[in-house]
């Protein structure tokens, strides 16, 4: 070991004067100094993957393994005997002993072809994908709308971006605080403005429906500044002289718009989106500080609510946290491939 | 808003408009001018009539003189489309600024109101009662949450700026077989579902461990700030890492050659040279996950019982004024407005570092 070897010399002439821990210290110093640039890399690298392996690696394993387990509500050992799949059959056939189902669909012969046992909104896999589809294009919008002004030249533009990121800065739970003293009948006019249009009912926060809409109206609120800082940058990095070019050359505005921007800012836009789709998948501490979970189920309110409501159903839990894992995972795959294709095509 | 009035110079740019209509360009110098007619547009020219006419006298369009005022506004727009856009311009500015800031208007108008009347408050509060930001800190040891917060978010904060430095550095200067697909398991990681991590944590966090029972009493991690600094770190660390990333890799390679010669040592030599060379990006990187952290609800709200003494962060605090007989909506709305400061302040003074921050982390991911 030539590291070794090295280190003694160095003992050796550091001399006598030198205490145990310096003589350490200096054989570390030595060892780091001699490794390759990839072995170094790796040693650098060593703290940032303990802590993933042990946040996320080894949760998700475990997640896994206990999803494959029986629940046992009773006694000291929250799991029961090795069950295979059944979990997972349970939950996608909607028999899962959870309070609210992760879907329950069944096939029919009559023209929809689906028949949903219980109301939609009562199902967390399709609240939680309407929510984060809805949501993520709302924000788009917004938030190309919000770049656009950012973009401009104007007086006191530094104050009108601090005002339009302030609401992605705020605390989810103030945020969920904020709306829901708003639609609170008692207190916000909300509610009162909702029912004067004739679109919410008496008490919109224990209603599925409208307490959808509150969600999706405060997530929006929040986040829709993220898209814009995304898609300015975007902008920005768009070349001024085409816009001239295309103007001489008789452009229409929405042209400009259709053929210079959205295709400069695709690559930061799918980005955006891609980053925004992923956080509303996880809602969750918004649903709980609004309406709550019995009333809007997300994909993470099922997990929790199988692990702390009422009854233990630690293998069931384990099999949601698990299916969402994998939803997410197929969102991911899909983007990716929609992105590959962004890139390698005509800009 | 006061910013945004435009300068009172309706004559001078009067006097330019007519050559505006051909050097319209997105022109910092032009900004008065564009103000001025912007102003004009969206009440259809109708207050500002004067103005219109020498407009309209001085470039000679006499034909419009027998229109009425919105439709010399119409015939105007069509000409000179840049007019139309500065006034969509404005609707919009003033649109997203009433909306972002006026939840927090009314909730501030919520707090001041007494209890028991906060029914239909919109602009003004129902009387006026300050002392419910006292109030709060009487009914629950809300500054021991807040505390408590801010605990968290320094200790994940050192802790993810710390570990994502070496990994930043690794990723931004050296090369090494299995790199990108290294920095690709990292993004992914940040794209899970804490749900999908919580199950096995919390049993973890619940099991005790002999080795911390001198620091945690009963040898377990919950109830303790690391329940919530661990998950946290590991979180929100991918952004950190791409922020590192990126700013590492721009110091030029020389200087740290030349720290080398110098005798430092390969880890002096990111401690002394890399990151404050790069402490701009370390900030940012900074500031984003103090933020982060701050905001987090799931964790956060789980892994403790609740309790102040047990490290609540401060989100406990806001949802603990919801008793279970009586509803102190006061005390929320304060509470929420004194949990916003925080993050206010550090967007108000750190604000070029967030978009920097946010933008150059997400697009290099």
């Amino acid at each position: 070991m030539a590291t070794d070897t090295d280190s003694d010399r160095d003992t050796l002439i550091g001399g006598d004067g030198e205490t145990e821990r310096d003589r350490t210290g200096n054989a570390v110093v030595n060892w780091m100094e001699n490794l390759s640039e990839a072995a170094y890399a790796y040693l650098l690298l060593v703290p940032a993957f303990l802590l993933l392996a042990l946040i996320a690696f080894y949760p998700l394993v475990m997640t896994f393994v206990m999803s494959l387990r029986e629940d046992q509500t009773r006694g000291g050992e929250p799991l029961g005997a090795f069950t295979g799949i059944d979990n997972y059959v349970d939950i996608l056939t909607g028999n899962a002993r959870l309070a609210r189902q992760f879907m329950d669909v069944t096939l029919s012969t009559s023209f929809p072809f689906l028949e949903f046992g219980v109301p939609i909104l009562q199902q967390a896999l399709f609240v939680t994908l309407g929510f984060a589809v809805i949501s993520v294009f709302f924000e788009t919008v917004i938030g190309f709308g919000q770049a656009y002004v950012l973009d401009q030249e104007f007086r006191g533009r530094r104050w009108v971006r601090v005002a339009i990121i302030l609401p992605w800065a705020v605390p989810i739970v103030i945020q969920g605080m904020l709306f829901f003293l708003l639609f609170q009948p008692e207190v916000g006019f909300g509610s009162d403005v909702m029912q004067w249009l004739g679109l919410f009912g008496p008490n919109p926060l224990a209603d599925s429906q409208d307490s959808f809409v509150i969600i999706l109206v405060a997530d929006i609120w929040k986040s829709a500044a993220f898209m814009a800082l995304l898609i300015l940058a975007g902008l920005q990095s768009v070349d001024r002289s085409l816009y001239d070019v295309a103007r001489v050359a008789g452009a229409s505005p929405w042209q400009r718009f259709k053929r210079i921007t959205l295709p400069l800012v695709m690559p930061a836009l799918l980005v955006a989106m891609l980053f925004r789709t992923m956080d509303a998948m996880r809602v969750y501490g918004l649903i709980e500080s609004t309406a709550g979970c019995t009333t809007v189920p997300s994909l993470t309110c099922l997990v929790v609510e199988a692990m702390f409501g009422g009854t233990r159903i630690y293998g069931t839990a384990a099999a949601v946290a698990f299916m969402t894992a994998l939803v997410i995972g197929l969102i991911i795959s899909v983007y990716v491939f929609f992105f590959r294709d962004t890139e390698g095509g005509p800009y | 808003m006061t910013n945004e009035t435009p300068p009172d110079d309706r004559h001078g740019a009067g006097e330019r408009t007519p050559s505006d209509g051909e050097t319209e360009t997105v022109d910092a110098d032009d900004v008065p001018a564009h103000w001025t007619r912007a102003r004009r547009m969206p009440d259809g020219g109708r207050t500002e009539d004067r103005g219109h006419d020498t407009l309209l006298g001085e470039s000679g369009d006499d034909a419009e003189l027998d229109r009425g005022p919105f439709e010399r506004w119409v015939a105007n727009a069509i000409k000179n489309p840049e007019r139309a856009y500065r006034a969509m311009f404005y609707t919009a500015t003033v649109f997203f600024l009433v909306t972002t800031l006026f939840p927090f208007y009314w909730l501030l108008m919520v707090a001041l109101t007494p209890e028991g009347q906060q029914q239909d408050i919109i602009l003004t509060p129902n009387g006026f009662n300050p002392s419910a930001f006292i109030e709060v800190f009487q009914v629950l040891p809300f500054h021991w949450y807040v505390f408590n917060s801010f605990v968290i978010a320094t200790a994940s904060t050192i802790v993810v700026l710390i570990i994502a430095s070496l990994a930043g550095y690794a990723f931004g200067r050296l090369e090494f077989p299995g790199k990108v697909p290294m920095m690709m398991l990292v993004l992914v990681i940040s794209f899970f579902p804490p749900a999908a991590f919580f199950i096995p944590l919390n049993d973890l966090f619940n099991t005790s461990f002999f080795a911390l029972e001198p620091i945690t009493g009963d040898g377990t991690l919950y109830n303790t700030p690391g329940a919530m600094v661990l998950p946290l770190s590991a979180i929100f660390m991918p952004l950190a890492i791409f922020i590192l990333t990126t700013f590492y890799s721009q110091i030029p390679e020389g200087l740290e050659d030349a720290a080398r010669v110098e005798g430092t040592t390969r880890l002096g030599a990111l401690f002394r040279v890399i990151i404050p060379l790069s402490a701009p990006g370390v900030a940012t990187a900074g500031v984003l996950t103090f933020i982060a952290v701050y905001n987090e609800f799931f964790f956060s709200f789980l892994m403790t019982d609740g309790q102040p003494e047990n490290w609540a962060p401060i989100l406990e605090g806001i949802l603990g004024y919801q008793g279970q007989y009586e509803v102190m909506y006061h005390l929320m709305a304060a509470s929420s407005i004194i949990g916003v400061i925080p993050v206010a302040i550090l967007v108000i003074v750190a604000q070029e570092k967030i978009v920097s921050g946010l933008t150059a982390g997400a697009l290099k991911e």
